[in-house]
């Protein structure tokens, strides 16, 4: 029988305390699910247990003896193991050579093989799978991965396992054999920590749950003793949600109709209609097949079967974005570093990327229009920039944000898909984005718009669609529909009728 | 204030003069070279060191546009022998089965030439862009393949007698005292600076090399664009290869062997960054008028031929070794 157990620790960030004198305490042989909101201080907690960070103030205990971090290996030296969403595995080592990566068994200096694989069988063995030690890991299922990567984590003998969003990748069978590998493990005299935002497995898995919200312990409880509805208030409390201008009307004139779209594996016979001037909300959970949805209508990747049809046109399935923006359709990715802007170059050449056909004369770029459209966006977004000659890596999150918005409005899309727009960004710089959708919205522009922050599409959207594993399972109103109904949804993929 | 306005200012000398870097060195390496031999500032010299660079200089443009789309072309040099001997194999084959006057001959060659360096070049592009293949591979394959194809076609021979007075024209003419090659090269760089400064090609160019992936999320066509880089630097190896055989009046597959890291080097020397999405045309001409008059110089005052390589590398290594801590101070 061991106990974690943590006395008022604090960690402040400028700007915001991340965890606000947070005492918990969790014992073996059970699973304790962790969940909040993002920005809750959830993950943060499960960092300063890992070493990651050092909190400001408080202490944390093992078994009474109090812990201090510097490292994350101090971390895994005194028992407390992590395993992340992000696998650590190497894909062309066999499953065995990656429970035992640098420390694996030898002989006089030489790897003794024999021993590494028959050590690892013992491991998986323990853990009731059937995955074969030689096996390659690039060949194994995502819950292969995952069972590899606990049982690496549990051949160090820990006392505290932590799980970070195990499932978010995972099929619903797959999830089922994850957790039947956890119960394995709760016979093991282990505390296992569990983080998730599938509400639902809660229920499955978990022994007691512990909400927090805004880096404050709200609550805890044994799960069997709690509803739905209970963690879900445990985790919002009041929230107060603005409502969006009321001349925003969609007009009746559909610009966009998708039926049946479907990529395997990703999402499946996705079917909706986009009426001129709506804007669309997409609700759901990481992993729900929202980005995969958005990058396939984009033409970013290609889909299996279905069709989408923009001003009567049919798309093609083959992914083309060339012939997608000619279509009149803008997306702002969800990686806005990686995929929405081109870093090394200059704000002015970023704000005119989309449009380029537009601002060239027989592909000669007219420099007084390019000039003109990358300054009309600086003005109108108000980017803060300290001059459109100045890359584009010198800006903020926000103002970066601003900049890829930017220049998809430059190309006067007839539907723009934000995927993602708020991540990172302040208060500010949201509504400001929001508004830009609104405007849009009133010039008879479509939007269609992802957010993991359920209340940026209560207040901005004209309808929500709610995705869940790859389905779209059903569509709401916003104006009558409060912000824990919505997250019972998207979590629990149920529409609850009361 | 008025100190912090001078520390400013001071500043903004300082980043002039580091985004200048090359350009000030060609002036003092041009100032040190004419005061140690007086041979070397005389219109004479100057037309001799246009006309030797502009082989390897018309190609290093074509070479920017690769390594700005984030790409390498290594086949250069082979294309450059390839090219020659098939027009002259044209030409002279022609002339000997049909008895088409090789006149006419070189210049179906010549179109010949054309033809296969931007079959090459698509090649080279279709490999990169369906099959995901590095490009720094696929023509490294393709430098063996046409340098074999090259020696195949002109059976290990110099094919001689086979150019007419035009085709020589091109490689040892002169039009109002300059050097015909002189003048392409010149020209050329008026054309590439077009291209990559004021047309909207030029921006994708710069585009997919700077973040293939993000380009083609603004729907920019990354496949033709790549197709474009590829198959223009063949074209321009053909252009190359021409002015190299006609200056010999002879064409053998020996011909622009190593010229990669030759003109590499100058491209990176003048500023282009092997990451993509950075470099200038201008940089470009720079980096070639500085490598070229380092070897002139060398040249000049009798430097040991093998020595000039190992000046060469060294100035590759410092011009890579100074465009990198740059990068790294500006972000």
């Amino acid at each position: 029988m061991s106990v974690l157990r943590t006395e008022n620790i604090t960690k402040v960030y400028p700007g915001t305390a991340a965890l606000d004198n947070v005492s918990v305490s969790f014992d073996s042989g059970k699973v304790h699910a962790l969940i909040g909101k993002n920005g809750s201080g959830k993950s943060t907690l499960v960092k300063v247990f890992s070493g990651a960070i050092q909190p400001t103030s408080g202490k944390f205990f093992l078994n009474d003896a109090e812990m201090h971090f510097e490292a994350p290996t101090d971390a895994f030296s005194k028992g407390i193991a992590t395993v992340y969403q992000e696998l650590s595995l190497v894909p062309y080592l066999s499953v065995a050579e990656n429970i035992f990566l640098g420390r694996l068994p030898k002989k006089r200096k030489v790897i003794d093989w024999k021993k590494t694989y028959a050590m690892a069988k013992e491991m998986l063995d323990g853990m009731n799978v059937d995955i074969d030690p030689h096996e390659k890991v690039f060949k194994l299922s995502m819950w292969q991965c995952q069972v590899v990567e606990i049982t690496k984590a549990m051949s160090f003998n820990p006392k505290v396992l932590m799980l970070d969003e195990p499932t978010s990748a995972l099929a619903n069978n797959e999830t089922q054999r994850l957790f039947e590998v956890i119960r394995q493990l709760k016979k093991k005299d282990v505390i296992i920590i569990y983080i998730s935002h599938r509400l639902q497995e809660l229920w499955e898995i978990a022994d007691t749950v512990t909400v927090f919200r805004d880096g404050k312990y709200v609550g805890n409880g044994e799960i069997a003793q709690l509803s739905h509805k209970d963690i879900i208030r445990m985790m919002f409390g009041d929230v107060k949600i603005n409502t969006r201008p009321k001349d925003l009307m969609a007009q009746n004139e559909v610009i966009m109709e998708v039926k049946g779209l479907t990529r395997k594996g990703k999402f499946e016979d996705v079917s909706f209609k986009l009426r001129k001037g709506e804007i669309l909300g997409i609700a759901g959970m990481l992993g729900a097949g929202r980005t995969e949805l958005l990058r396939s209508i984009f033409g970013a990747d290609s889909f299996d079967s279905g069709s989408i049809i923009i001003d009567g046109q049919k798309s093609y399935k083959k992914s083309d974005t060339v012939h997608m923006k000619s279509l009149g359709m803008g997306l702002t990715p969800e990686e806005r570093k990686t995929q929405g802007i081109i870093l090394i170059h200059s704000i002015r050449d970023n704000l005119c990327y989309s449009c380029l056909d537009r601002i060239s004369n027989r592909h000669v770029i007219d420099n007084k229009k390019r000039i003109q459209l990358a300054n009309k966006q600086v003005d109108e977004l108000e980017i803060k920039i300290s001059g459109i000659n100045a890359n584009a890596n010198s800006l903020s999150g926000g103002n970066q944000q601003k900049v890829v918005i930017g220049n998809w409005l430059n190309n006067e899309p007839k539907i723009m898909m934000y995927d993602e727009p708020t991540r990172g960004i302040d208060v500010q710089a949201k509504q400001q984005i929001f508004n830009i959708m609104w405007d849009q919205s009133r010039s008879g522009i479509s939007s269609i718009f992802v957010s993991s922050e359920l209340e940026e599409l209560l207040e901005v959207c004209h309808r929500i669609l709610i995705m869940y594993q790859g389905r779209v399972i059903g569509e709401v109103n916003p104006d009558n529909m409060t912000i824990d109904e919505l997250y019972a949804i998207c979590m629990g993929g149920i529409i609850n009728e009361d | 204030m008025k100190i912090n306005m001078e520390l400013f200012s001071k500043k903004k000398t300082n980043i002039f003069l580091l985004d200048h870097m090359i350009e000030i060195l060609l002036l003092v390496l041009i100032l040190i070279v004419s005061c140690i031999s007086p041979a070397f500032l005389t219109v004479g010299n100057i037309l001799n060191i246009l006309r030797n660079v502009a082989m390897k200089g018309v190609i290093a443009y074509g070479m920017c546009l690769v390594i700005i789309a984030g790409e390498i072309d290594l086949s250069v040099g082979s294309t450059v022998a390839l090219s020659g001997v098939l027009i002259a194999w044209t030409s002279k084959n022609l002339n000997a089965s049909f008895g088409i006057p090789i006149e006419w001959g070189a210049l179906i060659g010549v179109v010949f030439a054309i033809a296969v360096a931007i079959l090459v070049g698509f090649f080279h592009a279709w490999a990169r862009h369906h099959f995901n293949m590095p490009s720094f591979i696929v023509t490294l394959a393709t430098l063996n393949i046409l340098y074999g194809l090259a020696a195949i076609v002109c059976e290990g021979f110099p094919i001689v007698n086979a150019f007419p007075k035009w085709y020589v024209f091109l490689g040892t003419g002169k039009i109002f005292g300059i050097p015909f090659p002189a003048l392409v090269f010149i020209l050329v760089f008026f054309a590439f600076w077009f291209l990559t400064e004021k047309t909207d090609l030029g921006r994708k160019i710069y585009a997919v090399g700077g973040n293939s992936e993000a380009a083609r999320l603004n729907g920019i066509n990354v496949w033709r664009t790549r197709v474009f880089v590829f198959c223009t630097i063949q074209v321009m190896c053909v252009l190359g290869g021409v002015m190299n055989s006609a200056q010999v009046r002879s064409a053998t597959f020996g011909f622009g062997r190593g010229w990669e890291t030759q003109i590499i080097s100058s491209v990176v020397i003048g500023g282009t960054s092997m990451l993509g999405g950075i470099g200038t045309i201008w940089g470009t001409i720079i980096g070639v008028l500085f490598t070229g008059i380092i070897s002139n110089a060398m040249t000049l005052l009798n430097v040991n031929e093998f020595m000039q390589y190992v000046v060469n590398g060294s100035l590759m290594f410092c011009a890579v070794m100074f465009n990198t801590y740059m990068t790294k101070k500006r972000n």
